[in-house]
């Protein structure tokens, strides 16, 4: 068995399908893993492929146009997952779509199929949990800045939402997991950045005391809800725990 | 006594106001696309999007306020009416179109709901909630979602003007039958709701029609895959008159519209607007469920109603909440009839969505939904001759009457089955619930376990497993967990006899 390893990028990623294909030894005599490695196995051997974008690139091209455009959305979508196993569901789903072509998507019998389809079904409920629940606070200067902690990095799945939402404002999503940043200039495109400790810190600051809005908003949150029909757990299955650590109104 | 309005702060004002507005249900956002631009803030996914769930488990996705809770009508159940001595609120324009554009910037909310109550009269409220949209819209280059109350009795002008401004608009039917409405809300007429609708139908038909598209909404792409919905204008039984017996509109003989009102006096309304849109998402109401005596089947078939003639969007049921005492309601420790709401908005889905009619779920005869079974069980356990279906032959409107199987996944079985096929392992992956529909199909020939098709039997089965969800939603927030340890005080005191028996020991 030879496994194919490479670091979580999207280009890493890409480039280890395509040397992976490349190397003739057989789909069943392969696996592909991310890095870091915890545990490695005896019989095996490893090889790391580094980022390469040419080949990245060829990929891209061959699954829209081998299989279909919406392929390739689902293939990025998983790609963005928090999943370790997103690179093996990744390749197992491209041998049949480049078999099938674009019907292959519709073969759920298929466990490769079945597995890269609910991959992408939850990164994508995940990015759209995001795009509700990413909450703006107002730094000096009219900046908005929101923090958020997702489990996949949905910080390009949602900055283009906001850009279309938000146009004319400035505005950075931080991920705090991964110290990534996707920032908005006023009237501009967004781009995605990587943040340093020390700008990390300064756009952590508490938010700004003469800020009215975040008060008015816990006020209207709290007087919006019915007493007679309280029901906590039903708003736990909406709103999970895990996502409220950035949410305004469920600051203490 | 008089209370000053300038007392009231910001803050104070937006908790009476949104306290007020709380009983609307409609809090959508859905039913229109519309991409930003430079300049204004704001756009709208037509799928819509919640951006909070409030403690009661509802989502919050609009700003939802009232305008002023300062109402001069009395309708019975309602908590502004004139005669409950509140204290009372009303917004300037200003204040609201800067709580909306902040909370929008911050990703608070998706946009606005604008109700309230009737301050002065109709004209007076309605034209202070044009000002506020107006200025929103303009001043304020607000893009995003808003969804207006029509106050009934209001000039048609002033509603025309609204729905160019707005996405979305609704009035309340509040209760279906004009007896009742007669009874709890003394101020408002049958002919004074439905005629804002009937105008406001006629200006989504003039502005579909103007850009090219069908003079009714859209409805879900599946629908096209069905026969005999309740928007299948082709195959549409009319409700018969006995059907409709008491519901509104008074004159059910004559399905045909109640023309919209030409503006009061003042000639008639300007023609459409070349591609101004108007009312995009179309428009909505809402009904009370259990504050008259009407039944679900009256609910149920004023909602199909509504649907058909007035082409409405969504309809909205409200669980009676009793807020004030009066002899014609209910009594004030009434519990809202969570569960009956519940089996009328699936009810709804399955007009809406899966083909059903009002009449195939509900009779004359049998006018209440079944507390046990969802409305989709009840109904195939009535139609048994139809079942089991076969998963690889049967078309998609036969799949999506089989309990447990929705619209995604019949869609999924559809298309998956093409290339080979199904097992139940596969539709287990697929999202179909099979503890309801292992009764109800066959995959290859075979069910999946040795199960009779017997009535008896599979409600039994049904019953077991819906009972659980039944008694959460009527106990919400009642369970708790069972502790080993002096919890629910299981202690019993010692017996004078266990005491003999311990000192004589025959413990």
């Amino acid at each position: 068995m030879t496994v194919f390893t490479c670091e979580d990028s999207p280009d890493a990623m890409l480039t280890c399908i395509y040397d992976a294909w490349d190397s003739r030894l057989g789909h069943r005599n392969i696996r592909l893993m991310l890095e870091p490695l915890y545990e490695t196995e005896l019989f095996c051997s490893y090889r790391h492929i580094d980022a390469d974008s040419e080949k990245a690139g060829k990929v891209v091209r061959s699954i829209q146009k081998k299989i279909s455009p919406g392929a390739w959305r689902m293939v990025y979508r998983c790609a963005m997952s928090s999943n370790p196993e997103k690179l093996e569901i990744i390749y197992r789903f491209l041998l049949y779509g480049f078999a099938y072509g674009s019907p292959a998507l519709q073969m759920l019998q298929e466990p490769a199929v079945a597995a890269f389809f609910e991959l992408d079904r939850r990164t994508g409920n995940e990015a759209h949990r995001f795009m509700e629940f990413i909450r703006f606070v107002s730094f000096p200067g009219d900046v908005l800045v929101s923090h958020i902690s997702p489990k996949s990095d949905v910080l390009t799945l949602t900055a283009p939402y906001f850009s279309d939402r938000l146009p004319s404002e400035h505005w950075i999503i931080i991920d705090d997991t991964r110290r990534t940043a996707a920032v908005h200039p006023r009237d501009g495109e967004f781009y995605l950045t990587r943040l340093s400790q020390e700008e990390f810190d300064r756009l952590s600051a508490p938010a700004r005391e003469d800020d009215p809005y975040p008060d008015l908003w816990k006020g209207f949150f709290r007087y919006i809800s019915i007493k007679a029909r309280e029901n906590k757990r039903c708003q736990r299955g909406f709103l999970p725990l895990w996502m409220r650590k950035h949410v305004t109104e469920f600051e203490p | 006594m008089e209370v000053k309005q300038n007392d009231l702060s910001l803050q104070e004002k937006l908790n009476i106001l949104a306290d007020a507005a709380k009983y609307d249900v409609a809090c959508t956002s859905s039913g229109v696309d519309r991409r930003g631009k430079k300049g204004s803030l704001g756009n709208s996914l037509s799928a819509g999007i919640c951006h909070s769930f409030s403690a009661d488990g509802r989502c919050i996705s609009l700003l939802k306020i009232l305008l002023s809770n300062d109402c001069v009508y009395d309708c019975k159940y309602c908590i502004n009416r004139v005669s409950n001595d509140t204290v009372r609120a009303t917004f300037t324009p200003e204040e609201i179109c800067t709580l909306v554009t902040e909370f929008y910037r911050r990703n608070y909310i998706e946009g606005l709901f604008l109700s309230s109550g009737v301050v002065k009269n109709p004209a007076y409220t309605a034209e202070l909630m044009y000002r506020t949209i107006f200025l929103l819209r303009t001043r304020y280059h607000f893009n995003g979602y808003v969804h207006v109350k029509a106050i009934p009795n209001a000039p048609a002008e002033l509603i025309q003007e609204l729905g160019y401004l707005a996405d979305r608009m609704s009035i309340n039917l509040e209760l279906p039958t004009g007896e009742s409405l007669r009874r709890l809300a003394p101020h408002k007429s049958p002919s004074s709701i439905l005629r804002p609708i009937a105008q406001i139908q006629s200006g989504i038909e003039n502005y579909r029609l103007s850009i090219g598209k069908e003079r009714k909404m859209e409805r879900h792409r599946t629908n096209r895959y069905l026969s005999g919905t309740i928007f299948d204008t082709a195959a549409n039984p009319q409700l018969n008159s006995r059907e409709t017996a008491g519901l509104l509109p008074p004159h059910t003989e004559t399905p045909a519209r109640i023309p919209p009102a030409r503006g009061s006096g003042s000639g008639p309304l300007p023609a459409v607007r070349e591609g101004k849109p108007f009312v995009p998402a179309g428009q909505s109401t809402q009904m009370i469920v259990g504050a008259a005596r009407e039944t679900d089947f009256q609910l149920l078939t004023a909602s199909q109603y509504m649907y058909q003639i007035y082409d409405l969007k969504r309809v909205f049921y409200s669980a009676y909440i009793p807020l004030n005492e009066d002899p014609a309601l209910p009594s004030a420790d009434t519990a809202p009839p969570l569960l009956r709401e519940h089996r009328l908005y699936q009810a709804d889905w399955l007009l809406r969505y899966y083909g059903f009619q009002a009449s195939d779920l509900l009779s004359e005869d049998r006018p209440s939904f079944n507390v046990l079974l969802d409305p989709k069980c009840d109904w195939a356990l009535r139609h048994l001759e139809l079942f089991p279906v076969e998963i690889s032959r049967a078309d998609y409107s036969q799949l999506l009457k089989v309990p447990g199987i929705g619209v995604k996944s019949a869609m999924r079985i559809v298309s998956s089955r093409r290339t080979a096929p199904l097992s139940f392992e596969h539709l287990k992956r697929m999202g179909v619930v099979l503890k309801r529909a292992k009764y109800f199909i066959t995959c290859g020939g075979k069910m999946m376990y040795r199960i009779p098709i017997e009535e008896n039997f599979i409600t039994r089965q049904l019953v077991g497993e819906d009972r659980k969800t039944a008694w959460e939603l009527e106990h919400p927030d009642s369970y708790r967990q069972l502790s080993l340890f002096d919890d629910f005080h299981f202690h019993v005191q010692p017996q004078p006899d266990d005491l003999m028996k311990s000192a004589t020991g025959q413990l």
